[in-house]
């Protein structure tokens, strides 16, 4: 194969695969964060990550849970790179905001809100079941935890979630 | 199985199967699901927050035709008998050119990439360290003392390389997780490159063994080199 037909290939693959998982990749991100914004740069740079490293995915199949796991590890630079910054919490507050308020009915942004209100390690495992269908083992070998401790953080997440709606 | 128990297992995972028959014989239970399955679907519509339109990054220029990626995996479904002869073609490709007196350096470091492949749960973004009782079934203190006031230790495992045990140590880099393998038996006459698909590295002689280090690309190596040396004492 020639270098350029080479590349055409590479880039057509790289195409079809963000085609398929871009949604995928900017929800979790966005419930990574918490801001759309931010989320938008964790993707780009994860776009970016998947683009420099493609070669390294041989099979297919796992290119969602290869891709998100580059999502997970940008929201964690990301993060990183800006600890030693002041964080703003209204801003923080006003990014929630603006996804709150693109929400259609008070009920779904009540949700949504109550979400946003879980502890990251609660948070995280629930979107990773919910909206991305992983199973529990799944979960735990992407976030490097035992079966048993997500099982708990996603008893404990809905049971919040439970509690919160049942105040509203 | 009681209440507690039933609503326990649902609340954690929906997909959960109920094999006891408990819900079937308890109203309570029953209306417990039916309140869980109404909570489920509310997150999974509060989740589908709107995408905005796909915005590609400038990507830069790959030279497709000349990268090498790593030995592949071994297939889980494969059949027995092909993983009996894949093992055996392998073992004997690995002893005829690791045989003899000199280490193949290349070799080595083909080994030492394909490595991490195996290993990919090592490399986590993370700030937990590992226990010391991990650390020290890993690196027993016979082989290796590792400073662990200069680095955050995330990872370690004892792994075999070249049939030598070899302590596997991931730390928090700058730009993510970096794999040191300390290979007190693996001499070499001086630094090796290592290039992989999306990480660099080095094996580089310490004392009469020598340590890989590899981490992603953008990780600048030699300050990472002088810490991790400095942070390592052979006591073999």
């Amino acid at each position: 194969m020639t270098s350029s037909s080479a590349e055409g290939e590479r880039r057509r693959r790289f195409d079809n695969l963000v085609s398929v998982y871009h949604a995928d990749m900017f929800r979790y991100a966005a419930w990574l964060c918490r801001d759309r914004s931010i989320a938008e740069d964790v993707v780009q740079e994860a776009l970016l990550r998947a683009w420099k490293s493609l070669d390294s995915l041989r099979n297919e199949s796992a290119a969602k849970h290869w891709l998100l796991t580059i999502v997970r590890r940008e929201n964690a630079r990301y993060f990183e790179r800006r600890r030693l910054e002041t964080v703003d919490i209204d801003s923080l507050t006003a990014a929630q905001a603006a996804i709150l308020a693109e929400t259609p009915d008070e009920a779904l942004a009540d949700m949504r809100r109550a979400i946003f209100e879980l502890d990251d390690d609660y948070r995280e495992p629930l979107v990773l079941q919910v909206l991305m269908g992983y199973s529990t083992q799944e979960i735990g070998r992407m976030m490097g935890l035992k079966q048993g401790a997500v099982l708990t953080r996603l008893h404990r997440a809905r049971h919040k979630l439970m509690d919160r709606m049942a105040n509203e | 199985m009681n209440c507690e128990e039933y609503r326990q297992a649902l609340t954690a995972d929906p997909a959960w199967t109920d094999e006891t028959g408990h819900a079937a014989a308890c109203a309570g239970c029953q209306a417990y699901t039916r309140k869980l399955q109404s909570l489920n679907l509310e997150i999974a519509r509060a989740m589908q927050i709107e995408v905005p339109a796909l915005a590609m990054p400038d990507l830069p220029d790959i030279d497709a035709a000349r990268v090498t990626t790593l030995p592949a995996r071994r297939r889980s479904w494969a059949p027995l008998w092909f993983a009996v002869a894949a093992t055996v073609v392998l073992a004997a490709s690995i002893s005829l050119r690791m045989s003899g007196l000199f280490v193949t350096y290349d070799t080595l470091a083909e080994e030492v990439l394909a490595h991490l492949d195996h290993e990919p749960a090592s490399l986590r973004v993370t700030e937990v360290p590992v226990s010391d009782d991990r650390l020290q079934r890993a690196l027993p203190a016979n082989v290796a003392v590792f400073d662990r006031d200069r680095a955050l230790v995330t990872y370690a495992n004892p792994c075999i390389i070249n049939g030598h045990r070899v302590p596997h140590l991931v730390i928090q880099g700058q730009y993510g997780p970096v794999t040191i393998l300390l290979m007190p038996e693996e001499r070499v006459a001086e630094s090796i490159p290592l290039e992989g698909d999306s990480v660099r590295g080095m094996i580089v002689p310490v004392g009469n063994g020598s340590i890989a280090i590899i981490a992603d690309r953008d990780e600048p190596l030699d300050p990472l080199r002088r810490n991790v040396i400095e942070s390592i004492t052979w006591t073999t």
